[in-house]
């Protein structure tokens, strides 16, 4: 299943979801009318007075009772359902905060903590994802997740435990679990998940209130506690409908997650030996949020504690997942210890400078990328199954890039002020007199202090390959997250002004804008909810055919050559109407372009991969994937959602 | 039976928009509260890193200054003011009292730092020196960075009071005890002095 079958299932899956949940409502409101119905009848038997009151009935069908039990049951999973979900429609972060996470200063010096966010790094360069901000869970157990409605807003949540126990390879191997299911489109239904269970194990904490309330009125008179008694019973109830869907979207998604993880790192070790440890460990994966619960299915491991209530297992048994990747284990569990040795003193030198030898024997590494250096050779059909599957050429390929970033760039990107500096310094132009010009204008829109920091980075900002320019903003990401409302206006001002201060928007400017400012959206205007309004590709006809043209005319000089790709791309399209000309260059600018992809986006996912395919076949149509086809290619797939991972040779 | 059973519904809907409302509100509260806080961490990372280059510089200093070690502890200490007032008020970001004196203990430091640098201009081969160059440098990189952290904070800080002060969320903010927070302001210590005349 490619990247694209995969989202279109999680979308079908979400289908079913929804429908489970209409029916776990349903059975909930039958047994809640039942349960009242004998209290009541119980409470009337109790106070009947022989001989004065007619016999009491237990009749099974009270109309009148059954819509006051429906009312009250929907109003308050609804009450419970809309408001978790509007909470959570602020995108990951409010997952994070709800289970209890900080998040983690991507400016930290703690070793602990840079080791982590270096994983991070890392996993999210090769998988051409934004950076995400990461979470810290104050438990001591080993666990993580990753939830968010796009890759924009995705986070990564982690727990003490898990960052302070497992070995560097350890901890690749668990946020490698966690990446695929970014990639799988897994977190949008995780957190409407999390929304419907709430509201359904609303019940249960409805009745344990009434349960501790004393009533006003006299004792023998008082049907709250028992009341109280039923609802928790019947929250129960609640908690076993809620757990039964968890686990049936949850588990099989697991084993997936860890063979993505595995072919991901190649490091099936790592992997195992986090599970191991977890087996190893007393308390496990286990978590002490009380809100754990609804969101048990988007843990890495179990998250909650062996009980009478936990029957249905959202992950599959450890022994078994460890088994699945480590076929010779011996049924040990591991120690867990604090495995890295600290450095001491304040400025410990960054630990992450070891440089593992070479997978492929015979091919020579990739070059460092501060040298400039020639376009790779990449065969079209690798493109699209490469999609949102990075394998660990990519990873070394990421961490080979930041190895060889300078260090200020690299200290920068973390930090508001540096990662705007950064993404300033990357606009200023090679020209002098353009490049005068433009930091003038600057200065006028900012404050002096990240004037300064420019002129200060961009020595360093030139060294660095033109086709290593893109993945740094991913990296200033998580510092520009930081900014605050007003200076992130100020910012997306400044870029507007750079950009326009030669008077044409080439396209490296288009695309580091358009990453910028479409990743940092939900986090200052709200995130973002993908929308699908196309669900045939035939009123998109002309924004492919103006996509395909611009792909072409980037890449091809002569009027014949650019046809052909033109050509080549079409077919990949398998548009049921006849093939249109190519377009001129005038009919295909940056801003059509720009409205083309913005409809394209909102289309299914199976039209989203045969634009991807045609642009891809378009670019390949002369075997050399150049500096410009890479960038385009890249913001075209940002802007369709789609990770696409850095361009290496071999893979 | 009918009119009544309306009625309750009315009532019953009622109660859940407001009790949704309620809900809502007290998120936003805890959200924007939340971003002032984790807007301080950003000030407190690069405020450690300037108290942590200051003994740097006063060391470097030390070999070349050798008759002004009043200023040079004065230095120091204004530091470890600052260093404590900070760490009070990372565990307590927003408080009125601790900001007020992070932002007082931040005045004297710079203030203080002023006066050292005056001092230093007497010395030419201290400021050839390259590793004071450096640190000069990297100080000054800080501050730029300690001002622009300060701007995102200040800015954070009005959106929670300005939230917690609007009508209905004032209500909710009542109830849950949500106290305002402080901006943090660090004077410009040239405003303060009066202007020295030396002959």
């Amino acid at each position: 299943m490619d990247f694209f079958e995969r989202q279109g299932k999680a979308r079908r899956d979400t289908k079913l979801l929804v429908f489970y949940f209409a029916l776990a409502v349903a059975l909930i409101v039958l047994a809640i009318y039942f349960v009242v119905d004998l209290a009541l009848f119980g409470g009337s038997l109790k106070h009947h007075h022989y001989g004065y009151d007619a016999a009491p009935v237990l009749s099974l069908w009270n109309p009148q009772l059954f819509l006051w039990v429906a009312l009250g049951t929907l109003a308050v999973v609804g009450v419970g359902s809309i408001s978790k979900m509007s909470e959570l429609s602020q995108g990951g972060g409010a997952v994070a905060t709800m289970l209890g996470g900080q998040p983690v200063n991507p400016n930290t010096t703690d070793p602990d903590e840079r080791k982590l966010l270096n994983v991070v790094e890392e996993m999210a360069i090769a998988s051409g994802t934004p950076v995400p901000q990461v979470y810290l869970l104050p438990d001591e157990s080993i666990n993580a997740f990753a939830a968010g409605h796009t890759t924009s807003d995705a986070v990564i949540g982690v727990t003490r435990g898990c960052m302070k126990l497992l070995t560097r390879d350890e901890l690749q191997g668990v946020i490698g679990h966690e990446f695929s299911h970014i990639l799988n489109g897994d977190m949008r239904l995780n957190i409407r998940l999390i929304g419907f269970i709430f509201g359904i194990m609303g019940l249960a904490i409805v009745g344990r209130i009434l349960l501790q309330m004393r009533g006003r009125g006299s004792r023998d008179r008082n049907p709250l506690p028992l009341l109280g008694l039923a609802l928790l019973l019947i929250g129960w109830i609640g908690v076993f409908f809620g757990h039964l869907i968890q686990s049936a979207v949850s588990r099989q998604r697991e084993f997936l997650a860890d063979a993505s993880s595995v072919q991901f790192t190649r490091n099936p070790e790592g992997l195992a030996g986090a599970l191991k440890k977890i087996g190893g460990l007393s308390y496990g994966s286990r978590l002490e949020s009380p809100h754990a619960d609804v969101a048990s299915h988007m843990f890495f491991a179990n998250g909650m504690a062996e009980s009478l209530f936990n029957l249905m297992a959202t992950h599959p048994p450890l022994e078994d997942r460890i088994r699945a990747i480590d076929p010779n284990w011996d049924g040990k569990f591991a120690e867990a210890m604090s495995a890295e040795i600290r450095l001491p003193g304040k400025y410990a030198p960054r630990v992450e400078q070891q440089r593992r030898p070479p997978i492929f024997v015979g091919v020579p590494m990739p070059q460092p990328v501060a040298a400039g250096f020639a376009p790779p050779v990449i065969r079209p059909e690798t493109i699209l199954p490469g999609l949102g599957s990075p394998v660990t050429a990519h990873l070394r390929y990421a961490a080979d890039w930041r190895a060889s970033l300078p260090a200020s760039v690299e200290a920068a990107a973390r930090e508001p002020l540096g990662a705007s500096a950064l993404v300033y310094a990357m606009l200023l132009s090679a020209d002098d007199a353009v490049r005068k010009s433009q930091l003038e204008k600057l200065s006028n829109g900012v404050s002096p202090g990240v004037c300064e920091e420019t002129r200060r980075l961009l020595p360093a900002v030139t060294t660095v390959a033109a086709r290593a320019k893109l993945p740094l903003a991913d990296l200033a990401l998580p510092g520009l997250r930081n900014l605050s409302p007003r200076q992130f206006t100020q910012f997306t001002e400044a870029i507007k002004v750079l950009i326009e201060a030669d008077n044409e928007i080439d396209l490296f400017e288009y695309v580091l804008q358009k990453i910028v400012v479409r990743h940092l959206e939900p986090r200052f205007t709200g995130a973002r909810k993908p929308v699908i309004q196309y669900y045939s590709a035939k009123p998109l006809l002309l924004d492919c055919a103006v996509l395909l043209s611009a792909v072409a005319q980037v890449g091809q000089q002569e009027a014949r050559q650019v046809a052909a790709a033109f050509h080549l791309g079409w077919q990949q399209l398998r548009m049921p109407t006849a093939e249109p000309q190519v377009l001129p260059p005038a009919e295909c600018g940056l801003e059509k372009v720009d409205a083309a992809l913005g409809r394209l986006g909102q289309a299914v996912p199976q039209i989203k991969k045969n634009v991807l395919g045609a642009c891809a076949s378009a670019v390949a149509a002369d075997g050399v994937i150049k500096e410009a086809e890479a960038e385009l290619l890249r913001a075209i797939a940002d802007t369709l959602d789609c990770p696409i991972p850095p361009f290496v040779e071999g893979v | 039976m009918g009119l009544l059973l309306l009625v309750v519904i009315v009532l019953l809907a009622l109660l859940f928009f407001v009790v949704l409302f309620v809900i809502g509100a007290y998120n936003k509260l805890v959200t924007l509260r939340n971003r002032f806080k984790n807007a301080f961490a950003q000030i407190d990372v690069q405020l450690k890193r300037r108290y942590d280059l200051i003994p740097n510089l006063v060391e470097t200093a030390k070999g070349y200054i050798k008759h002004e070690r009043g200023t040079l502890e004065a230095v120091i200490s204004a530091r470890n003011v600052a260093s404590a007032a900070s760490v009070r008020a990372a565990q307590n970001p927003g408080d009125a009292t601790a900001m007020k004196e992070l932002g007082g203990a931040e005045t004297a430091l710079t203030g203080m730092l002023g006066r050292l640098f005056a001092v230093a201009e007497a010395y030419p081969d201290l400021k050839a020196n390259q590793t004071m160059m450096q640190l000069m440098e990297e100080l000054t990189s800080t501050e730029n960075k300690i001002s622009f952290a300060r701007q995102a904070y200040n800015d954070s800080v009005m959106i929670f009071n300005t939230q917690r002060e609007v009508f209905p969320t004032n209500l909710i903010a009542g109830m849950f005890n949500f106290g305002s927070a402080e901006l943090f302001v660090i004077e410009k210590p040239e405003q303060k002095e009066a202007p020295k005349v030396a002959f």
